[in-house]
């Protein structure tokens, strides 16, 4: 493969198909559909003048990549006060959507308790089980996302998957239990 | 599986891995994130080991709960986008940005 993807077509062919993931990362990452659509479209407009330098591997990392770039420089234009404390100002976001979330049809109590654990988790933990639970992305599509080394995904979600299964024990739902 | 007991009678665990081996790699077994020589041998450890097997059931559960979470993203935003998108490869001007 050359350096570059220069010539027709390469946007076509490696960006439009990841139109619905981005989305749908997009979401996870603004909680407002509206929102989401805005910065996947700010995020085609900058793949496409991005695409003579991009090198045709792994076009999905490079998009999301592209995609938290924008969304941190369009939470710097519209929220500088966000950036003052990301994690707080994430909770604040997160919180004001949860509840649509989780009205989504949770139908057992399992279920409700799984749901009530991933909420209770502190916003970078939750964050990762979000991407690659609920979005479907893969560690190393997580870690493009959220900036930090795929380990840092893999000992993320050990961890968040623990805690949601020691909600479960403590409330008598894990297999164990019913011994 | 009492580990202690084939350690004591010199008898391997199964898949030749320990309860705490298989434990640690676990999630990437669940998320297909392990090879598969690898993952034959947490199969055969799960296949005999109680205990695993208890646990691999919980986060495939906990795992098909938050994939059920998945919210559909809504197909007229898509063809809007991928509308964007096409006028963005033919050169055009896109419209709807700010």
């Amino acid at each position: 493969m050359s350096e570059s993807v220069e010539g027709d077509g390469a946007f076509e062919r490696f960006v439009l198909p990841e139109i619905e993931v981005l989305l749908r990362v997009a979401n996870s990452l603004t909680r407002n559909h509206a929102e989401a659509e805005d910065l996947v479209q700010d995020t085609l407009l900058r793949a496409y003048r991005g695409i003579d330098g991009f090198d045709g591997r792994h076009p999905r990392a490079w998009l999301l990549t592209i995609l938290r770039n924008t969304h941190i420089n369009r939470n710097r234009r519209r929220r500088p006060e966000l950036l003052r404390d990301p994690d707080t100002a994430n909770d604040r976001m997160i919180s004001a959507a949860s509840d649509e979330r989780t009205d989504a049809g949770v139908d057992d109590e399992i279920d409700q308790e799984i749901v009530h654990a991933l909420d209770s988790l502190d916003e970078p933990f939750r964050r990762v089980v979000e991407l690659v639970d609920i979005d479907g992305l893969t560690y190393a599509e997580a870690a493009e996302v959220l900036d930090v080394p795929v380990g840092t995904v893999m000992s993320r979600l050990h961890r968040s998957r623990s805690r949601i299964r020691d909600r479960l024990d403590q409330v008598g739902f894990t297999p164990r239990s019913h011994m | 599986m009492k580990m202690w007991i084939m350690k004591l009678f010199g008898r391997k665990p199964p898949g030749g891995m320990s309860c705490h081996q298989v434990g640690e790699v676990l999630q990437q077994f669940l998320d297909g994130h392990i090879d598969a020589e690898r993952a034959g041998r947490i199969e055969e450890h799960l296949e005999e080991c109680r205990r695993c097997g208890m646990e691999v059931e919980t986060y495939e559960r906990i795992k098909a709960t938050l994939a059920a979470r998945r919210p559909e993203v809504p197909a007229e935003s898509i063809d809007r986008l991928r509308a964007f998108g096409e006028r963005l490869a033919r050169g055009e001007d896109p419209g709807g940005h700010d």
